[in-house]
């Protein structure tokens, strides 16, 4: 094998796609050849520059699109209900899944026709003078249907979003699971704040509990993890509190984050498992504050501030 | 298999599930257990006969990869939420013609890195769109909003500069979408390329080539960095 075929060689074996011959005829050629073999380490050193830029799934985009994908398939339901079945065993027909005589399919066809115009009669009726205008329509509507009507006009099937006010106490059983969602589930951070500060009153409760410490790990924001550690703060002694506590510390990129994480988790329990928590931190931590506390913790525990 | 090698996951039978790690959604394992294929089958049967659970739960199997994907070539919460709802919703249309004739893996993969491959064309059409625009909070750079989620307290973070960050990301831009669409899914979905090539409806040759000029360009242009 010559510098040129390896070269070749190189990406592929690098990804180990390569039959067993052909890779060991590559490792022939790279015992012998010093400008292949740096060829290849440039390679591997590209290849870990691209994995630092890999972006993993948060858990809080994927519970986004689900939800928005459950809403997607819920209208999509709804919107073919009887119809929409006929409609997909007319189009399964079509696609072969079931041969209809040729005879069949223009009287198919003009079943569809029919459903068309039935359907759209079943669709109650508004005047755009009870719309009120265009510009003051909720801003989340939706246009689904637009058709010319007679006499110039036009009929717009809108879907709407109405806001209604419910108002209680945390104890209300609706407002609670309303505030639990809003925590964990909307796309508006201030919200999610906003939530988690209210509900925050009411940690005692393990859900109120949980979703503080869900937020506190995964939600993108820093004010929310913030206020969720505020939240959890009395709790810091639980065991599950302390994990939530000890993933914040060792993965959050926010210090004022890692700052009150490290505190609490020293304050409140200075047992073994600390230890090694504390080592693996102070081998990452560029913060100098929790350096200075993971340093100090250690020194009063005895223990060293090096793994081996 | 050597250990050095990048991203040596192999899929032989890609139905997924999904691990927790220390509570968080970490990874896609990938089984291979005949039982794993049956189990599929059937969902899938359910799925076609309107079982809406047994939609949601196939859709559940798959969600994290496919959006995976997404996000990462097209570095864009906003733009990967929207292929994931289309990839879905066109599964859901069109799954009554799914006739088995390949794995559910290649039909659906198909359908997402075409949605991917349309967005990657119209990005080029575009001239690329620029990286920093203009908010009501002064100007924002789309490249800085998306979180790096790797990134950690690593001393391997040093190295990975700035200038070295912006530089990856102009190489790959300027890959074309195939090579770019090959390369996502070699390097960092561990596909093979066999299976690169069923899913984008070609050879695996052609794949191999595809991924060999991409490793070149990147070479090229990041030599100086190394």
């Amino acid at each position: 094998m010559n510098c040129e075929d390896a070269r070749r060689s190189l990406p592929l074996m690098l990804y180990g796609e390569l039959s067993f011959d052909d890779e060991d005829a590559v490792e022939v050629h790279l015992d012998k050849c010093a400008g292949c073999r740096r060829e290849m380490a440039a390679l591997r050193k590209i290849g870990s520059a691209l994995e630092m830029r890999e972006l993993d799934v948060s858990p809080f985009l994927l519970r986004q699109c689900r939800q928005r994908l459950q809403s997607s398939l819920e209208e999509e339901r709804s919107r073919s209900g009887f119809g929409g079945r006929v409609t997909a065993a007319l189009r399964h027909a079509f696609s072969g899944g079931f041969r209809a005589p040729r005879i069949v399919r223009p009287v198919s066809a003009a079943a569809l026709v029919a459903l068309g115009f039935f359907g759209s009669r079943l669709v109650s009726n508004t005047s755009v003078a009870g719309l009120h205008s265009a510009s003051v329509l909720d801003p989340v509507a939706r246009v689904r249907y637009v058709e010319p009507a007679p006499g110039g006009k036009v009929q717009l099937v809108v879907d709407e979003t109405r806001q209604r006010v419910i108002s209680g106490s945390l104890d209300d059983e609706q407002v609670r699971r309303l505030l639990l969602s809003a925590a964990k589930d909307s796309s508006d951070p201030g919200l999610r704040v906003e939530s988690v500060e209210i509900l925050k009153q009411d940690c005692d409760s393990n859900d109120v509990r949980d979703v503080l410490m869900t937020a506190l790990q995964h939600d993108p924001n820093p004010g929310v993890r913030l206020k969720a550690l505020e939240g959890l703060k009395p709790y810091a002694r639980q065991p599950e509190v302390r994990k939530a506590l000890a993933h914040a510390l060792l993965s959050d990129d926010n210090p004022g984050i890692r700052t009150q994480a490290i505190d609490l988790l020293i304050q409140n329990a200075k047992e073994q498992p600390l230890i090694g928590l504390l080592q693996e931190l102070l081998r990452k931590e560029s913060n100098s504050y929790v350096r200075l506390q993971c340093q100090k913790a250690l020194r009063e525990m005895k223990a060293s501030a090096e793994t081996y | 298999m050597p250990a050095d090698r990048i991203g040596a996951r192999d899929i032989l039978t890609p139905i997924p599930s999904i691990i927790l790690l220390d509570g968080k959604i970490g990874a896609v394992a990938l089984a291979t257990t005949s039982a794993a294929r049956t189990d599929e089958a059937a969902l899938i049967r359910a799925a076609q006969a309107g079982d809406a659970g047994a939609f949601e739960q196939l859709v559940r199997v798959y969600d994290q990869s496919v959006l995976r994907l997404a996000l990462n070539l097209l570095r864009s919460h906003e733009d990967a939420s929207d292929i994931y709802q289309e990839t879905f919703l066109r599964v859901y249309r069109n799954l009554h013609a799914f006739r088995f004739d390949c794995s559910f893996h290649t039909w659906l993969y198909r359908i997402v890195t075409n949605l991917c491959l349309d967005y990657l064309r119209k990005r080029k059409v575009r001239k690329e769109e620029p990286t920093v625009i203009a908010t009501e909070d002064g100007p924002l750079d789309r490249m800085g909003a998306v979180p790096e989620e790797r990134v950690d307290g690593d001393p391997q973070r040093n190295l990975f500069s700035k200038e070295l960050k912006d530089k990856i990301e102009q190489v790959l831009g300027e890959l074309t979408p195939r090579e770019r669409m090959v390369f996502e899914m070699r390097h960092y979905q561990g596909m093979r390329l066999r299976a690169i090539g069923e899913v984008l409806g070609t050879s695996e040759e052609a794949a191999k080539n595809c991924l060999f000029r991409a490793t070149q360009k990147m070479r090229a242009a990041l030599g100086a960095f190394l």
